[in-house]
């Protein structure tokens, strides 16, 4: 060895800095040679004379300088008070709310029809910003500020969505972020524009609702259209949701179709046990009738035959209005062979942003991921990616072979730092496309609890990247987590529709386990894409229909054979339930009044039968859609519905309540247990029993629909 | 007693006193680093002042990876770099460091605290400083980590952004030249 190589290992063996299989042979080398032992001997008096420097103790001016600057800074955030004051009376002038881009936002649900509302609004503003990744609210103050009659009768009409020269308000509230010397000019630690939010007053009566505006993000779009989500907050919380304008009605002559996207998504139905288990009554908005309905299984028939699921109907008596019926469709998807799946290349994409620190994220996400890990075959592979102020790839990708590697990955992960999921997903995707299987089952799967600030123009550039993604066979599943008012629920729901998966949310480990462990086949394997379901009614046997749920999975007629349009997809095993309620032709009851057509006389087909269903699916890899029909002839129908067609009743009764759905008819928490505990049959992993227990916790927190007092 | 982490996620929830407790608690050997890299008190204080005022203007973000006192000394380093090269002749530094007085600035100007001891020990230690303030930068950061702030190799490598080789070999280099200019102290079995 020469004289320069040995002395860098004694070096280095000095600092305890060697590798094992060094220290070996340089403790021999030092044995033997009296110049290498001179060495080192040398090199600790040096470490100790160099540490002779003691510790110097910076200046007194060093503090002054910093205190300083702190209190300059407190100093600057006092005039917040004043600039409120005048937003407030500029606010006095107009309506409030506000909203905006692709997905915020929102709206004032307990405005129910009926309810004049007196015009005052209270506006609370907030005094500090909000950091992202806070854990507590901002502070706020109250003002109060006087509606306009006029306007305040568009509040009525709208049903809810209130119209405001939003971006004049809103701008003003920007504008008054505090600047100080540190302003931040770089995009790791941002903080959340002051949030204004307005709750809604009948005199000195709230109605219980805030609406509440993130300034963070600016674009105005055209308000009240309905594929702009509406947000529906509660307490000084900025969890979001799209908003949900119920299906009504339609008469058959006048709209025969019907046509719609599936659903498999489940996150609103675990959403609303996250509430009712804190002994609270979820948002209106957060309620998706068809999430709730999706979240149990039923036991509808195997598919037979080529086709990757089979298709059910039934017609019962509607359970909430005698005068109704209740049409189900059922799909089960098809389940392979477990050992014929594909094989995965799964790219995890964890949000490690500061405000996923509480146990409830990402400890949970770590634990479900590990339990989803465990499971996983030799032949599959996992990523990790992970995302903060910055995104990093914590894991190349990585066989099942070597799970504890992936375990302990996932394991060692905390969080900390601001947001940036915008350029977390270009690396997810990237990853994802650099160990792509063809053939194999292509996912990204993120974890966050919603607070993706990717900034202003980034939420329509990802929505795009996700769907490109999708079409070069990389799907998308989202988990949600967070019960601190961070969710944005909205949002994830949709991301995952644009990437063809399905939106989870977890509100336990108990959650995770029944998406990542008991239904992880379902989850991660999609047996058909894009499935639309059109339904032709025939005037003769139906006066007129409602689609319960899937407001936000509705299609135009057109679109359900034009391939180029995206709609839900199912995975192994799925089972996904439609209900229709339906009027009887014959019937007397009005619904909509619309002037008979001029030009076109309505002229029904003799037929026996009451409706027409059409299905199209794609098979996972191609873009041609297959189509199935099936028919459901006129029949006397006098039953209530039975067993899984009962339950399902029975769910969408109680989403119908707690919706204050205006059709819920003669629903009451009483008749949604009753037919709950009497359709619970096998109820193998125990979800049904659950149902119950929250059905009973949603009937003792909702005073507006229970009956009065309640005897034993 | 709370760690870093805890303290940071208090301020960035808006408690300044979440702030001055880390400053405090991080302050010392945030100078002390630029102090001995620098070789003089008044850079040392800005290049401090500097990294904390960053931290408070929230450049700190926790991926997961750096920790808060790695960044703190990243930014610290950083930081001293910029100044050196801003700065408009060497020859300026060197008399700065060259002049022993700019340490003791601010201490007792009572010259009866000084035992002949202690004048001896700040001799010698004005030396030291001169000999780590010739090393070239890299080697100096370097060593002043491993010896001053006890850093090991990983840490070392991850504030300089360098290969966990590359910090060995200028530990090594560094010591090689202090060898040499701090024989007198060294050499031959003195303590």
């Amino acid at each position: 060895m020469s004289d320069h190589q040995w002395k860098i290992l004694v070096s280095a063996y000095a600092d305890n800095e060697l590798a094992p299989k060094d220290i070996a042979s340089v403790e021999l080398l030092l044995k033997e040679n009296a110049e290498a032992r001179e060495y080192l001997a040398e090199l600790r008096r040096l470490s100790s004379h160099m540490r002779i420097n003691v510790t110097e103790q910076p200046s007194p001016d060093l503090d002054h300088k910093i205190l300083a600057t702190i209190q300059r800074e407190e100093k600057s955030m006092k005039p917040q008070t004043k600039r409120t004051m005048q937003y407030a009376t500029v606010a006095a002038s107009v309506l409030i709310v506000v909203l905006a881009a692709n997905n915020y936002f929102f709206a004032g649900h307990s405005l129910t029809r009926g309810n004049p509302l007196h015009p005052t609004v209270m506006v609370n503003v907030p005094v500090s910003p909000v950091m992202t990744g806070a854990l507590s609210p901002a502070k706020v103050e109250q003002r109060s500020v006087a509606l306009d009659a006029e306007k305040a009768k568009k509040i009525y009409v709208n049903n809810g969505s209130v119209m405001a020269e939003a971006a004049r308000v809103f701008d003003a509230f920007s504008g008054s972020r505090m600047k100080s010397a540190t302003d931040d000019i770089g995009e790791q630690y941002t903080s959340r524009m002051p949030n204004a939010a307005v709750s809604l007053r009948d005199g000195t009566k709230s109605l219980g609702n805030t609406l509440q505006y993130e300034p963070y993000y600016t674009n105005a779009v055209a308000i009240n259209s309905p594929s702009v989500p509406l947000v529906q907050v509660g307490e000084a919380n900025t969890e979001e949701y799209a908003s949900i304008e119920e299906s009504r009605f339609l008469e058959s002559a006048q709209n025969p179709l019907s046509t719609f996207s599936i659903d498999v998504d489940t996150g609103s139905y675990t959403n609303l046990r996250r509430y009712l288990t804190s002994n609270q009554l979820p948002p209106k908005d957060a309620i998706r009738i068809e999430e709730m309905i999706n979240y149990f299984s039923y036991d509808y028939p195997k598919p037979e035959g080529d086709e990757p699921f089979s298709v059910t109907t039934k017609a019962a008596v509607c359970p909430w209005n005698a005068d109704h019926r209740l049409i189900l469709i059922g799909l089960k998807g098809k389940t392979p062979d477990v050992s014929k799946l594909p094989p995965s290349n799964l790219t995890f994409l964890l949000d490690v942003s500061g405000s996923m620190q509480s146990p409830d994220k990402l400890p949970l996400i770590q634990q479900a991921f590990t339990m989803m890990v465990r499971q996983l075959r030799d032949q599959d592979k996992v990523a990790i990616v992970v995302y903060a102020g910055a995104e990093r790839v914590a894991l190349e990708s990585t066989p099942g072979t070597e799970k504890e590697v992936i375990i302990s990955a996932i394991q060692s992960l905390m969080a900390g730092g601001s947001t940036a999921g915008g350029a977390g997903i270009k690396k997810a995707y990237a990853i994802a496309k650099e160990n792509f299987i063809p053939n194999g089952n292509n996912r990204v799967i993120l974890a966050t609890d919603g607070d993706f600030n990717v900034g202003v123009s980034s939420t329509s550039e990802m929505t795009r990247l996700i769907e490109e993604k999708r079409n070069e066979g990389i799907f998308l599943t989202v988990i949600g987590v967070g019960s601190d008012g961070n969710l944005k629920d909205g949002r994830l729901e949709q991301i995952a529709d644009k990437g063809n998966g399905s939106y989870y949310y977890f509100d336990s480990l108990q959650e995770a386990k029944k998406v990542f462990m008991t239904e992880l086949g379902s989850t991660l394997f999609t047996i058909a894409k894009d499935v639309k379901i059109q339904v032709e009614f025939n005037p003769s046997a139906v006066k007129a229909y409602r689609l319960i749920g899937y407001e936000n999975r509705k299609l135009n007629k057109e679109d359900f054979n034009d391939d180029k349009k995206d709609a839900g997809e199912i995975g192994a095993g799925h089972t996904v339930t439609a209900l229709y309620e339906i009027i009887p032709a014959g019937s007397a009851e009005k619904t909509a009044d619309v002037d008979a057509l001029k030009y076109q006389k309505a002229e029904t087909v003799k037929s026996d039968e009451m409706l027409t269903l059409k299905l199209r699916y794609k098979e996972p890899k191609e873009d041609t859609s297959k189509l199935i029909t099936k028919v459901l002839n006129k029949t006397e129908i006098k039953d209530a519905p039975q067993g899984d067609f009962a339950f399902a009743a029975s769910v969408a009764e109680m989403g119908m309540l707690l919706r204050h759905s205006e059709f819920k008819g003669t629903s009451t928490y009483d008749q949604v247990l009753q037919m709950g505990k009497a359709a619970k049959g096998d109820d193998k992993f125990g979800y049904r029993e659950e149902f119950i227990r929250l059905v009973e916790t949603a009937q003792a927190l909702d005073v507006s629909n229970s009956g009065g007092m309640q005897f034993k | 007693m709370r760690t870093d982490e805890e303290l940071l996620q208090m301020y960035y929830e808006g408690s300044h006193d979440a702030f001055k407790d880390i400053f405090q608690r991080r302050k010392t050997e945030v100078f002390n680093f630029a102090l001995r890299f620098l070789g003089n008190r008044a850079d040392a204080e800005d290049v401090t002042s500097d990294v904390f005022l960053q931290l408070f203007s929230k450049k700190y973000t926790a991926d997961g990876s750096a920790r808060l006192s790695t960044w703190l000394f990243t930014v610290a380093r950083n930081a001293s770099i910029s100044r050196l090269r801003s700065q408009k002749f060497q020859v300026s530094f060197w008399s700065k460091s060259q002049n022993g007085n700019e340490y003791e600035a601010w201490e007792p100007a009572d010259t009866a605290e000084l035992t002949p001891e202690l004048m001896k020990k700040k001799e010698e230690a004005a030396l030291v400083q001169k000999a780590i303030s010739a090393l070239p930068e890299e080697q100096r950061e370097a060593i002043i980590l491993r010896e001053y702030h006890e850093k090991n190799y990983a840490e070392i490598s991850e504030i300089l952004g360098c290969s966990l080789e590359k910090t060995k070999i200028l530990i090594f280099r560094a010591r090689e030249t202090l060898r040499v200019e701090l024989a007198q102290f060294i050499k031959g079995g003195q303590i």
